[in-house]
């Protein structure tokens, strides 16, 4: 409404494809008619999924639009959950839970070790694009506390070793894909 | 017995001695009393003279408008206007006045500065010549904290560890 | 609703089932301390201030979202309770800043006021403190946004209270930030109430920035003049210059809001090119000059011309605007020197009614049951950008009710429609005839012969149909009509219509009206056709007839009429030509120095005495808040002396109190004429040319509003600077 950058011929529907569109729709249906708010977690990471990892503004506002939501009620919603990027990521992100009881079992040496490893610090990307390190608030594994996640998968009870052998994992795991380029 | 003693006493001249004793002992104690304006009496760093608005090392001056000198002034002394200035956008004065005629010099406004900027100095010989003087003006203020701005930063700093 | 009994503070009260503590305890005048709570939105219940301690619970609960229940005992001063608000006191003093002595919330801050009471002397953090960048949020609102401590009030005022959401809470936790994430102004026209509902200094009014502290400022209540509702305000003012103005709580018109334009007008009397002094002008240039020369001359031109032309050639255009007593007093003066052309209504086509019109003001029913309408059907006008908190109320019924509109025009609305129909501007009164002819059809046993004849041969839609069971099925309906309405050529159909459907569905109806008084102007006289309350008047020019024909004389108070009238340019060319144009005005900027040839400067708003009739007829009086700069005096004074050295009778008063309480008998002495005429109006189609529209825009209502700077600046004011013409000539 009052968003002059916005631009208005942007339709959610030039920006993904049908099927994407479908699955939104599918999400909207599980809610009542006059709740639009909720299905705007899904649709985002479905938009986000689609878009590599990470959302534009151009996006979120698409979002809103096929809504029918406020534009800032989808902004609150991507910059509120850690597992919406506004950023371009790296193929690997980590998320490193920095919360208390993780603080408490050695997060900050969770963080400072896996920044002096990969070289980069807190919300940097690799320059070969492959890791990102990000600091996320409580992932409901605080039994397993220091944790971090890596595409999807937790790892608990973190120790240097624990992080060099996940690292070490990851990046084999891409070196087929490395040479194919 | 007593009338025999008071008569001892004055035929001796015992009271007058006694007086000219307290003569005699001022005649050589050190004295108190000053040759103003040769001499000056030593001030303390809360001496409240005139007052001067204090600017920090860069030129920049330390008020920021917030106006509790204004407030608190028991005499109703300072006026100030306040606005946006247009170069930072920051808080600053307009206007900012004591007239002198009314000022009590409390010191309550020098209390009330949460930056140290009004402060009253050790000035405290001045007069005015025509009718309207008595105003300090910012400009005024300003130009007095400039001169006074080394003996202003030592008497606060003297007193510090007693705030 | 059911009833319960609990105790607070040792006070045995009595409340509603389901109301939360903090109300209760706020009507029995127990003061919990808030953030985020506000009476008029809904419960966040983010800020944990306003714990307290229930005796039935382990741990202190928030006042704000806990409902109460059949013996509670809550005590709010509790060790628990304290122990809880001094934590939570010192969890928001983490990252506020220490900067009071420059925020201008400074000494009216809830924070302030309440870490006295709950904070520490000392801070027991030392970590850095967090900064947040300032958002641009336009013209109105300055931010500081490091001040924040994210009670969200702002955010929900515009979800709830507004229906536009601009502002979010993005991020989380350390992160969160109150703003709209993309660089975006704030447009809405009531959004500088932000500023008052922000209990920190994270919003505050730009054009008063760093002006004033509010222990300085001295408060006068007066009433708003820009739209008809007549909103309740308190001026604040400091050494005779107005500060600020902000609402004044009147649950029945403005409730706790006020409209941007309503709260920054003001600026046109602090900063606006004010006329001091008297002006003449004399060989083509302005002389000021003393008020005896000033008042003689205007009296001498009055006379001759008027003389000459037995009060045919001379006109008297009275604004929109002005009092109760000014209107009364400028039409006595006018009809004593034996002339009877005067009018305020610079923007009305149809003068068809004249001669039966009646004094009702515009609502029939109290502005505070548009809230409960279970049917609201908008006919044309734009009630978000005329009256705005009239709006918000519209919008609040809409969350039961639902709200319809027949209008020609693209309405910018912030609630649903239910309904909605556009019909050609010129067929306005044909369309909604149709919605006449759907009522009678559904009500026959209401509908007198009149009714049937009118409405033979005109066919309704289905929409229309739906449209009328809303109205009738509606335990509480209403007919709303927008200024346009009153501008239309067929005014008066419209209204009967209204009326006629309103009749029939069992609703209730009103106009809105262009301007603060437009009521109070029509009561006091200042109308062609009649004098003070309906009283007898030979007939005159109407303002249609003045500003289009050209006279000789004109006596302009208060108002431009060649900017606002509808014939702007023919008006211009009018004013222009004539030999005599006697402006009260407190402007001299403008073209009134252009075509008047003498300028009296008369108080501005806020800075005079009078009454407003709103449109409910609701009469609000109020006294000056600050005195008139220069030599400009109130305008009513100077209509007495005109009126004496006229000649004429009866203008011996000594105060505008002493006007009021004489129109006051006039009105309870007198019987309201039967408005309606008995027989009902023609429909015929409108020129297509007479109904374009012509609207004013926002912030260009009337000459206090066209010169607020910081108004002019929002991307909603009309793109036309004042002084320039919207049609250049």
């Amino acid at each position: 409404m009052t968003d002059l950058s916005y631009d208005k011929s942007l339709h959610l529907k030039e920006l993904i494809p049908q099927s994407e569109i479908d699955e939104i729709d599918c999400w909207i249906k599980k809610y009542p008619n006059d709740r639009k708010r909720p299905p705007i977690m899904p649709a985002l990471k479905v938009v986000q999924e689609n878009n590599g990892n990470y959302l534009t503004t151009e996006m979120m506002q698409a979002v809103a639009e096929y809504l029918d939501v406020p534009h800032v009620a989808v902004y609150e919603v991507a910059t509120f959950y850690s597992m919406f990027n506004l950023d371009k990521m790296g193929r690997h992100v980590l998320s490193v839970c920095t919360n208390l009881s993780c603080s408490l079992r050695g997060a900050d040496k969770v963080v400072e070790h896996l920044q002096n490893r990969l070289n980069i610090k807190l919300g940097e990307t690799t320059k070969d694009g492959l890791f990102s390190i990000k600091e996320v608030e409580c992932m409901a594994a605080c039994g397993g506390a220091p944790m971090l996640e890596v595409d999807k998968i937790y790892h608990e009870n973190l120790t240097e070793e624990k992080i060099d052998q996940i690292l070490s994992e990851m990046a084999a795991k891409d070196l087929p894909t490395q040479e194919d380029k | 017995m007593k009338k025999f003693k008071q008569f001892v006493n004055s035929f001796l001249l015992v009271e007058l001695l006694k007086g000219l004793m307290v003569t005699g002992r001022h005649m050589f104690s050190p004295k108190v009393t000053i040759q103003y304006p040769e001499e000056k009496t030593p001030q303390s760093p809360r001496f409240r003279g005139i007052h001067a608005l204090r600017s920090y090392p860069n030129g920049e001056e330390r008020c920021i408008a917030c106006k509790l000198c204004e407030a608190v002034c028991p005499a109703a002394a300072i006026t100030i206007d306040a606005g946006v200035r247009e170069s930072d956008g920051s808080r600053r004065t307009t206007k900012y006045e004591i007239d002198l005629f009314k000022c009590i010099f409390c010191g309550f406004c020098e209390e009330s500065c949460p930056v140290d900027s009004i402060v009253e100095t050790r000035v405290f010989e001045y007069h005015f010549e025509e009718q309207g003087a008595q105003i300090l003006t910012k400009e005024k203020l300003l130009e007095i904290g400039l001169i006074h701005e080394e003996q202003l930063a030592q008497d606060i700093e003297a007193d510090a560890k007693y705030r | 609703m059911g009833k319960v009994n609990i105790e607070i503070d040792g006070k045995q009260l009595t409340a509603d089932v389901g109301s939360m503590i903090i109300e209760v305890a706020d009507e029995a005048d127990i003061y919990i301390p808030r953030f985020c709570y506000h009476k008029k939105l809904s419960v966040a219940a983010n800020c944990r201030m306003c714990m307290v301690d229930v005796s039935s619970l382990p741990k202190a609960v928030p006042a704000c979202a806990t409902p109460v229940a059949d013996g509670m005992v809550i005590q709010t001063q509790s060790d628990r309770a304290i122990d809880a608000q001094k934590s939570v006191m010192e969890f928001l003093l983490i990252n506020h800043p220490l900067d009071c002595p420059v925020c201008d919330q400074g000494g009216e801050c809830e924070l302030q006021d309440l870490s006295v009471g709950y904070g520490e002397d000392v801070s027991r953090y030392v970590e850095g403190k967090r900064v947040v960048k300032d958002k641009n949020l336009g013209p109105l609102i300055s931010t500081d946004m490091t001040r924040c401590i994210h009670c969200t009030r702002c955010v929900r005022f515009g979800q709830e209270v507004v229906g536009i959401r601009e502002l979010g809470a993005t991020g989380r936790g350390e992160h969160i930030e109150i703003g709209t994430y993309i660089e975006s102004t704030m447009d809405s026209e009531v959004s500088a109430n932000i500023i008052d509902l922000c209990p920190v200094g994270a919003l505050t009014a730009k054009p008063s920035r760093y002006k004033a502290r509010a222990w300085e400022l001295r408060e006068s209540p007066s009433i708003a003049p820009h739209d008809c509702l007549g909103s309740n305000v308190n001026i604040h003012h400091r050494r005779g210059e107005i500060i600020r103005v902000v609402p004044r709580e009147n649950e029945s018109i403005n409730e706790v809001w006020l409209s941007d334009r309503d709260r920054f007008s003001y600026q046109a009397l602090t900063e606006g090119k004010r006329l001091l002094k008297p002006k003449i002008k004399k060989n083509g240039t302005w002389q000021e000059t003393d008020w005896q020369t000033a008042l003689n001359f205007a009296v001498a031109e009055m006379k001759r011309i008027i003389g000459v032309s037995k009060g045919e050639e001379f006109g008297t255009i009275v604004g929109n605007n002005s009092t109760l007593e000014e209107s009364f007093l400028i039409q006595k003066l006018i009809r004593g020197t034996g002339c009877n052309n005067i009018d305020f209504r610079t923007r009305r086509r149809d003068f068809s009614k004249d001669q039966y019109s009646g004094v009702r003001a515009g609502f029939n029913f109290p502005l505070q049951d548009l809230d409960t309408m279970d049917a609201t059907l908008l006919i044309a006008g734009d009630i978000r950008h005329e009256q705005p908190l009239a709006a918000l109320r519209v919008r609040k019924s809409t969350g039961f009710g639902r709200a319809m509109a027949i209008n020609p025009f693209d309405g910018e609305y912030n609630f649903r429609l239910y309904q909605e129909i556009q019909p050609e501007p010129h067929l306005l009164a044909q369309e909604f005839a149709c919605v006449l002819a759907a009522a009678a059809q559904k009500q026959p046993d209401k509908i007198n012969a009149e009714i049937k004849d009118w409405i033979e041969g005109i066919t309704f839609t289905e929409q229309h149909a739906i449209i009328v069971d809303e109205l009738i099925n509606g335990e509480q309906s209403c007919i709303l009509m927008g200024v346009y309405v009153q501008e239309h050529p067929q005014a008066e159909v419209v209204n009967w219509i209204a009326e006629q459907v309103a009749r029939l569905t069992d609703s209730k109806w009103g106009y809105m009206t262009q301007g603060c008084n437009a009521a109070g102007n029509k009561m006091a006289g200042a109308v062609p056709n009649q004098s003070e309350f309906g009283g007898r008047a030979t007939p005159g020019k109407n303002a249609k007839q003045m500003l289009t024909e050209g006279l000789k004389g004109y006596l302009i108070h208060n108002c431009e009429p060649d900017v606002e009238s509808l014939w702007a340019d023919q008006a211009l060319a009018n004013l222009q030509n004539a030999e005599c144009v006697i402006a009260l005005t407190s402007y001299e900027d403008g073209r009134v120095s252009d075509y008047s040839t003498v300028m009296l400067p008369i108080a501005g708003s806020y800075e005079t005495s009078g009454t407003y009739v709103n449109v409910e007829g609701r009469w609000q009086s109020f006294s000056a808040a600050v005195p008139a700069p220069g030599e400009s005096r109130p305008a009513w004074k100077v209509l007495r002396v005109l009126g004496n050295l006229l000649d004429t009778s009866g203008f011996d008063y000594e105060s505008s109190v002493q006007i009021r309480d004489e129109l006051k008998e006039k009105q309870e002495n007198s019987r309201d004429k039967k408005e309606s005429r008995k027989t009902p109006p023609e429909l015929h189609a409108a020129s297509e040319e007479e109904t374009k529209r012509d609207s004013l825009g926002l912030y260009m209502v009337d000459p206090m509003v066209r010169r607020a700077n910081a108004l002019q600046q929002t991307s909603k004011a009309s793109t036309h600077p004042i002084s320039i013409s919207r049609v250049t000539t």
